[in-house]
């Protein structure tokens, strides 16, 4: 009877399971479905293509791509140009064929992971000392400082966009490719950093002092139980932080279009992404496609974070 | 743990060399005057051959660097607004007169620029009807005016055929045409018509306000929205609209034209070289390798059976098209407008401006008299003109020099008009009456109450 | 007597330690959030012109807005949308939680599954459920009209304004539930598991060791999640407009009055400051009420 019950139990347990995982990665399947289908072939509800189609992927990942053909209007401009040489003509020429490249996915890939690990990074690091500062140090002004913190994150979305463009256009940062990318880290840092602080604040606060005492009696200098005590104990709080900031600037849409733009060369995904869309009129394959060649490395990623994530995670949470 | 901080580490000194790479690169880039070209064409290949004429022309001027960035279509109000308030505006824009209209008479706009250029062009070489979509009303231009397209309705000439009915140019015939061909069973539809708000929901209710003699103002200015022609235009709109796919709709959903689950649709001369890709993606589907293909949706005689209704008669006859415009905003550095003006003029050299419209055949046509004539142009990559005729080609053209909007009434130039336009007042009209169900009158009463506050 | 002073010496020095330490974070805070924020209150007492000097107008923008029937539906909408939302992720990631943190074979392996929403970028995914939901071709229409005939015709769920916004809510949820699962899984896995042996032998059932054990260790994680979960979906802007820009919740609402057509920046300031202080009321009343501080 109780055997009977526990079995009943355990498929409905499974069952569940699979549901759960069904709804996470249905949409991705859709994807991964349509980014293998022909054009013909969308009008089709079903999730299997009639043909498979991998023209998305290869030209994507620019394999096997022959060169353009170049059109005849514009042979015809730069052969009626007298003031052009053969060689400029070349250049141009090549130029044209080579930029078949439509969605340079690499460079994207790497705009955004180093935008985002930079963000997350430094955000970490200020976190991190804030942090102890709230819930280790005791000095006047403190619980003021920790509630305005959070306090003004209450102030968020898009109305900021403004403002802090034309600050960074007033402070000559959106003025070169490289100060609007800077300009683009640093307000991400400011949008994670309360988050940050609130949660490893509390986290900090679950860690017994008394370690900390008998570091500190053996010499350690305060950095230094930070460094070897503090961190390592609380380990996956700060994944978690990390991972928290990393897809906050990962996922980023508005600031980058806005702050970016310009900057063809300085991409990141998800800009990259809506910039692919309106590349071409008939795009849902190769849309897809790059969706899914977006989602592959960043569960990879994650995959092998995870372990040491979750294992790791001790008592404490956002615990108050 | 240390090994997790070391790679954090080695990441952001990676990271730090990265940007001051990016930083070398700039500077060699610098040149004594750079400016910034938008363009709404943000397609690859139109991108890489725009590209083509600006590295031409940097050659013959090596001073000027001319760096090329596409804005769609719908961002390009935010995107100006935001470099309005930033004051980063660009040297050259390329959008829709209306826009450029709209843009020009919040002061972003350098007029006395764009109008010494088309003098200097030569305003009797311009269609008269696509400079008169830019005039500032005070005798001077906002933009020029480069190239436009004219909108119709799409339909399967074989199904109406077979159905035995006639081409949809009358109210009447639309509306038969849209209820025997609307099978939400079959998962058909009978027509597409705009019904989210945005400005394809405008474009298509245009052409039947304009053949119901039905406008915003009249033509000193007043607003006279509040017409029964105005109520009766809205009815029908609404009307068939209820033949559309289930939703609000826009211009993507000519996909299902495209997959034979719709009758007709409105939609620009785009189409045609849409089309002609789909005649060419035809071609080699239906060779050997897949014969498996018997019995999908696919039909590769699509191109061969869809037609153009240009033209929509109720109680006078309408056509509608977009003309595209140049425009220079507001640089406050002479030598960038002197730069813009040099690049823009080099656009319009007979060589540069067919490779332009060579982009896309049909879908852009040129203002200039002389062009539309000239025998290169007609010979295009795509074969536009041998597949539909010199006739019908030269009547789409034409067109473009009546193109029939709310901004113009007898001749006036109406500004209130650019702005009801890109407030997109009418769209959101229109999707509260067919998509929230408010009844005409209040929604008219609504949509009047914002155009006042819009004409003040 | 020179106790008391090292006492002293040392209380300032550890004070000064906490403050060093925290300035990095407060200054760029405050360069970059104060800034704005002080900014936008002026601004909301002006009719800004972006190219001429802005005319001070008082109160005139809050008027209108305050006036205009869609900022209450609005409101209305953004609250449907937080609550629902808020609810949905917080109990789907304690319900997923809960199930893995059982043993079941491939657990690592599912476990990294279902972070897929939460890492994919945004907008690569909304172009995934928009097609799911294509009243035309998408599967959803096909199977529960042609297949499962559980509706009699096809409509457009992203479409109509009504059915989007749970749409809009049901992405959110799916989207997010996994950062919430994640940390209530860590909590969890913490809980010390002779708890449940104690409980079980004074025979305790499975719902009397939830809320007997499980609910109160989790109480305030969750009840930190929640607060934050509130923060954000209040101002949640890209799932919504990429997805289904009809539903007009107070950022939509927000962006389209301040940024679409002719810029209205000042509204925009007043619309600011005035969605600040409905969220400040929201967490006080939440702060107060739910989590008892």
């Amino acid at each position: 009877m109780v055997k009977k019950k526990n079995i009943f139990r355990s498929t409905g347990i499974l069952l569940l399971i699979l549901l759960v995982v069904l709804f996470s990665v249905f949409p991705f399947i859709q994807m991964l479905s349509t980014s293998l289908k022909y054009q013909w072939d969308w009008g089709n509800p079903s999730l299997i293509p009639t043909k498979i189609n991998l023209e998305a992927y290869k030209e994507l990942l620019n394999i096997g791509q022959a060169e353009k053909n170049i059109p005849d209007s514009i042979k015809n401009l730069l052969d009626e140009n007298p003031e052009l040489t053969t060689e400029q003509r070349k250049q141009i020429l090549s130029k044209y064929a080579s930029t078949g490249d439509v969605f340079p996915f690499m460079n994207y890939f790497r705009n955004s992971l180093l935008l985002s690990f930079s963000a997350a990074f430094l955000s970490l690091v200020l976190a991190v000392f804030g942090a102890y500062s709230f819930s280790r140090t005791k000095y006047r002004g403190r619980g003021v400082i920790q509630r305005g913190v959070l306090f003004v994150y209450m102030f968020g979305g898009i109305i900021l966009l403004v403002p802090l463009f034309k600050l960074a256009v007033a402070v000559g940062l959106a003025r070169t490719p490289s100060g609007s990318f800077l300009a683009l880290l640093i307000i991400y840092i400011v949008q994670t950093l309360p988050v940050s602080l609130y949660m490893l604040g509390n986290y900090f606060r679950t860690i017994p002092l008394s370690i900390e005492e008998s570091a500190l009696m053996e010499g350690c200098s305060r950095f230094g139980t930070i460094w070897r005590i503090i961190i390592p104990l609380s380990i996956s709080a700060i994944v978690t932080v990390f991972i928290y900031s990393f897809m906050i600037a990962w996922n980023e849409y508005l600031y980058v279009s806005v702050f970016l733009k310009s900057y063809k060369d300085l991409y990141t995904l998800p800009i990259g992404l809506r910039a692919l869309f309106v590349s071409k009129n008939a795009i849902w394959d190769r849309i897809m496609a790059a969706s899914m060649l977006t989602a592959v490395p960043v569960v990879i990623l994650f995959m092998t974070i995870q372990k040491n994530l979750i294992s790791g995670m001790s008592a404490g949470g956002v615990k108050e | 743990m240390k090994k997790i901080i070391l790679t954090f580490m080695i990441i952001l000194l990676v990271s730090m060399i990265m940007i001051t790479g990016c930083a070398k690169e700039e500077k060699a880039a610098v040149g004594p005057v750079e400016i910034e070209f938008w363009t709404t064409e943000t397609q690859s290949d139109r991108m890489s051959t725009i590209q083509v004429l600006v590295d031409s022309f940097q050659i013959m001027y090596p001073e000027i660097t001319i760096k090329l960035i596409p804005v769609d279509e719908n961002d390009m109000p935010t995107q100006i607004n935001a470099a309005a308030a930033a004051g980063t505006l660009p040297a050259i824009i390329e959008c829709a007169a209306e826009n450029a209209v709209a843009f020009g008479s919040e002061g972003f706009l350098d007029s006395a620029a764009a109008t010494a250029l088309i003098n200097e062009i030569g305003a009797d070489k311009f269609y008269a009807g696509t400079l008169k979509l830019n005039s500032s009303g005070s005798g001077e231009y906002y933009g020029i005016p480069y190239h436009g397209w004219v909108q119709g309705l799409w339909y399967r000439a074989d199904w109406f055929e077979e159905a035995g009915l006639n081409p949809p140019s009358t109210w009447k015939d639309i509306e038969k045409a849209a209820k025997y061909f609307y099978k939400p069973d079959e998962n058909k539809y009978g027509i597409l018509v705009g019904t989210k708000d945005e400005a394809y929901a405008e474009q298509c209710f245009t052409q039947f306000a304009m053949s119901n003699n039905a406008s915003l103002f009249d033509k000193n200015g007043k607003l006279i929205f509040n017409s029964p022609e105005m109520k009766e235009t809205i009815e029908f709109y609404s009307k068939i609209a209820k033949y559309n796919p289930p939703g609000p709709q826009t211009w993507r959903a000519r996909d299902y034209y495209l997959q034979g689950k719709m009758a007709m649709f409105f939609y620009s001369t785009y189409i045609m070289d849409d089309l002609a890709l789909q005649e060419v993606a035809a071609g080699s589907l239906t060779s050997e390798n897949f014969k498996d293909l018997a019995g999908s949706d696919f039909n590769p005689e699509l191109v061969e059976h869809t037609r153009l209704a240009s033209i929509i008669t109720n109680k006078s006859p309408a056509g509608f098209g977009v003309v595209v415009s140049l425009a220079m905003p507001n640089q406050g550095d002479p030598a960038k407008t002197a730069a813009a003006k040099k690049f823009l003029r080099y656009l319009y050299t007979p060589n540069a401006y067919i490779t332009w419209l060579h982009m896309a055949p049909g879908g852009m046509n040129p203002v200039l008299k002389e062009i539309a004539v000239n025998e290169r142009f007609q010979n295009d990559p795509k074969g536009i003109f041998k597949h539909y005729g010199k006739e019908k080609m030269a009547e789409i053209i034409q067109g473009l020099d009546k193109i029939e909007t709310f901004s113009i009434v007898e001749g006036n130039r109406i500004a209130a008009a650019s702005k009801i336009y890109s407030q997109q007042i009418i769209p959101q009209m229109l999707y509260k009456i067919t998509q929230e169900g408010m009844n005409v009158d209040s929604a008219m009463k609504w949509a009047e109450g914002e155009m006042n506050k819009l004409a003040e | 007597m020179s106790i008391a002073v090292k006492t002293l010496s040392l209380k300032q020095r550890e004070a000064r330690f906490g403050r060093v330490l925290i300035a990095p974070a407060v200054i760029i805070i405050a360069a970059l959030i104060f800034y704005p924020i002080l900014y936008q209150m002026y601004m909301s007492f002006f009719d800004v012109k972006l190219l001429d000097r802005s005319v001070f107008v008082g109160f005139e923008n809050y008027r209108e807005i305050l006036t205009d029937s869609s900022f209450w539906k609005a409101v209305f909408t953004t609250a449907v949308y937080v609550f629902f939302t808020v609810a949905g992720t917080t109990l789907t990631g304690l319900g997923v939680a809960l199930l893995m943190n059982r043993d079941f074979p491939l657990r690592g392996l599912v476990r990294s599954l279902i972070l897929l929403p939460y890492v994919a970028p945004v907008i690569s995914v909304v172009y995934a459920w928009k097609q799911i939901f294509d009243p035309v071709n998408g599967i959803f229409m096909h199977l529960t009209v042609e297949k499962l005939h559980l509706f009699d015709e096809r409509f457009n769920l992203i479409g109509s304004p009504d059915s989007a916004l749970w749409i809009a809510i049901i992405f959110s949820i799916w989207k997010n539930f996994p950062f919430t699962y994640l940390m209530i899984l860590s909590r969890l896995q913490a809980v010390d598991t002779s708890l449940y042996e104690a409980a079980e032998i004074d025979g305790a059932g499975g719902w009397q060791k939830f809320k007997a054990i499980t609910l109160p260790e989790v109480y305030f994680v969750m009840g930190a999640l929640i607060l934050l979960r509130i923060i954000w979906n209040f101002f949640k802007f890209e799932d919504i407009y990429l997805l289904a820009d009809n539903v007009k919740v107070l950022s939509i609402y927000t962006y389209f009055k301040a940024f679409v057509g002719t810029m209205e920046l000042g509204t925009g300031a007043a619309l600011a400051i005035l969605q600040f202080s409905l969220l400040v009321l929201l967490i006080l009343f939440y702060v107060k009420r739910v989590l008892k501080w």
